[in-house]
């Protein structure tokens, strides 16, 4: 096994800057990301942060160890835009010749960093989980038909540009604690290493021209290097964002929800879910992104990456499959109990308790079970 | 308007599925086979389109082996004109890379006004193809499609983006344009008996991807495999009945059950 990429040096990370931005919480992920895929802890890391009024952001970042960081300046930068994202990135990331470029696999980046590897003639690894090192470099590990089976890559070229999926990085994988930390007291853009050295970013602001850069904790505070972009005549034109319609019922305040994925089977057997939710006493009823999508629920009952983040006392899985979306959004509950038929099914590695069996006919029995349960407690209690 | 729709052919996901003796591959039970189903969403929307602007063309394409051929007679029988075929005989399954250049070979001057993908593969889930193909092709390009509208004058195309927090982003391209369209986008029709009858009967139109410039390969599968079962999930054993009650027992421990 050889893979190309032995000539490249360095590792580039490209962060979501947009206007006035601060880095996106997916930022230390991503450096930590990069960080592990070192040959050895010389080998460089360059953070690219694209966007305009970024000079903040920037300096905010070079404080953080062991990485260097260029603030891309510009006007047609100030919102998202895979034209632009390329056309600014291409010939920046063309010159380092390095090995890796880190993006996030969320909306933006799973949006550009393809096209981006074309443009490269790099090699393109999506939503990577975590990845093992061989003598021969990193093998990337993603799930494929949705978490049933994981696929072990490699890049056979000699840069790859590699996304990863937001959150899969924090399970463990990944030698830097300080993040995970700050995962778990809600500080994510600030962890301790980073919040330590942080002074007011006041002067950092000031938009160079030309390159400025100090690089090391010897040669003094540690700066960004800001290159300045002209407009770029872009063929898209943004308008805007909008809030997704749809809005509203209140999954976060339940203490169990009872949530259902395609393998109910129909929207009828969503009656099912009800009455089993009715059974406990601050219980909502939730959604995979399938059963969303053909309708059998509206659009707000979603959970999962692109809908609500949950952490219930309890999450019953009903014919859920478990993709990593979904799980995005449902890993923070206290106890996973699911039910499925299909015993290769993901979400059984996430559960607390599982029970293969066919839905339909088995809600009704843990119905009957449960209203046994209840009445017997309330007997009890008298 | 002529618009083609790019189509995958996937393997059921919900069936069982067992890893190929290279390790490589993976095979499924029974053949059970089936059209991507984000690209489901993207033939009705090519057929949404058609039928908003009278005398547009829908012309389905897959890269894929001979059996791929079902799901573009699938194509057919929901609706669209032409069906082709670009008919995959490596050994190794293509990936996304290769399956974009070869599109985009056979595309190349075609005249398209607009092109559909799904926003991913159910299979390989890499979500590459169509945001690499409209590199590949110069054109611009926009994933995770939740809402798109035509204006008139047929000129442009509005769209809706999906975005993490229940946010969408607008943007506005010319066409031709590239957009992979993200499920729920519409509610994709069952096919009509005249489509059926047609599909059965209308020859596809097969290009070897032999007779293509060869496509890059830049990554390697290394292997396939089964995660390891969570190490600390508990399978209930037993009767159906035995397990509710098992499980009911549990909720009441945890003092979840109301009164």
């Amino acid at each position: 096994m050889r893979q190309g990429n032995e000539m490249n040096e360095g590792i580039a990370v490209i962060l979501e800057g947009g206007a006035e931005g601060r880095p996106a919480p997916v930022s230390l992920e991503l450096i930590a990301f990069a960080k592990s895929l070192r040959r050895n802890a010389a080998e460089p890391i360059r953070v690219f942060l694209p966007g305009r009024g970024i000079g903040a952001a920037a300096a905010e970042l070079a404080r953080l160890p062991g990485v260097a960081v260029t603030g891309i300046e510009g006007e047609s930068l100030a919102s998202y835009s895979a034209e632009a994202w390329k056309e600014t990135l291409a010939p920046l990331l063309a010159a380092r010749k390095t090995r890796f470029i880190c993006v996030s696999h969320n909306a933006n980046g799973a949006d550009f960093a393809p096209g981006l590897a074309v443009r490269l003639g790099a090699a393109c690894i999506t939503a990577v989980e975590a990845f093992r090192i061989e003598a021969e470099g990193p093998v990337f590990s993603r799930s494929i038909l949705k978490g049933k089976l994981q696929m072990e890559i490699v890049p056979e070229a000699e840069t790859a540009v590699v996304t990863l999926l937001p959150g899969a990085f924090r399970r463990g994988d990944a030698p830097s604690s300080p993040m995970d930390k700050a995962r778990k007291d809600g500080t994510v853009l600030l962890p301790e290493e980073f919040r330590r050295k942080a002074i007011p970013p006041t002067g950092a602001t000031t938009l160079k021209e030309e390159k400025s850069e100090v690089q090391g904790d010897r040669a003094g505070p540690p700066a960004a290097e800001m290159i300045s972009v002209p407009d770029i005549p872009l063929k898209t034109r943004p308008l805007g964002l909008l809030p997704a319609p749809d809005e509203a019922a209140d999954l976060a305040a339940a203490e169990v929800i009872v949530s259902a994925g395609r393998g109910i089977g129909g929207e009828e057997n969503i009656e099912l879910l009800r009455r089993l939710a009715s059974l406990f006493s601050r219980a909502a009823i939730g959604a995979s992104r399938a059963v969303c999508d053909a309708g059998w629920l509206p659009c707000r009952y979603q959970i999962g990456q692109t809908g609500k983040t949950i952490s219930p006392r309890l999450y019953i899985a009903c014919g859920i499959s478990g993709a990593l979306q979904h799980l995005a959004g449902m890993r923070g509950s206290q106890c996973i109990v699911a039910v499925n038929r299909d015993p290769q099914a993901a979400i059984f590695r996430v559960a607390d308790v599982a029970v293969v069996e066919e839905l339909v006919s088995f809600l009704p029995l843990l119905i009957a079970a449960c209203r046994k349960h209840r009445e017997g407690a309330a007997e009890a209690g008298r | 308007m002529k618009i083609l729709v790019c189509i995958k052919q996937v393997p059921d996901a919900d069936a069982p599925i067992r890893i190929g003796a290279d390790g490589r591959s993976f095979a499924v039970t029974g053949g059970a086979w089936r059209m991507n189903r984000f690209d489901e969403f993207a033939v009705e929307e090519a057929l949404q389109i058609r039928e908003a602007f009278p005398g547009t063309v829908v012309e389905a394409l897959s890269v894929g082996p001979a059996r791929a051929s079902a799901v573009l007679r699938r194509a057919l029988s929901l609706g669209a004109d032409e069906a082709i075929h670009i008919l995959w005989e490596g050994e190794e399954e293509p990936l996304p890379g290769e399956v974009a250049a070869l599109i985009a070979a056979y595309v190349r001057d075609r005249g398209y006004d607009l092109i559909l993908a799904g926003v991913m593969a159910e299979d390989d889930m890499q979500a590459q193809t169509g945001p690499m193909l409209a590199e590949r092709l110069g054109l611009p390009c926009a994933t995770a499609v939740v809402a798109e509208t035509i204006p008139p004058n047929g000129m442009t195309i509005r769209v809706e983006r999906e975005l993490e927090g229940g946010l969408r982003e607008a943007l506005e391209m010319p066409l031709p344009a590239l957009l992979a369209l993200q499920s729920g986008i519409n509610r994709p029709r069952y096919p009509a008996l005249s489509h059926v009858l047609r599909a059965q009967t209308q020859p596809l139109m097969t290009v070897r991807a032999g007779d293509l410039p060869a496509p890059p390969r830049r990554e390697r599968v290394v292997l396939l495999f089964l995660p390891a079962p969570g190490a600390k999930t508990l399978f209930l054993t037993g009767t159906p009945a035995e397990k509710a009650e098992r499980l009911a027992e549990l909720f009441r421990e945890k003092a979840l059950l109301g009164n």
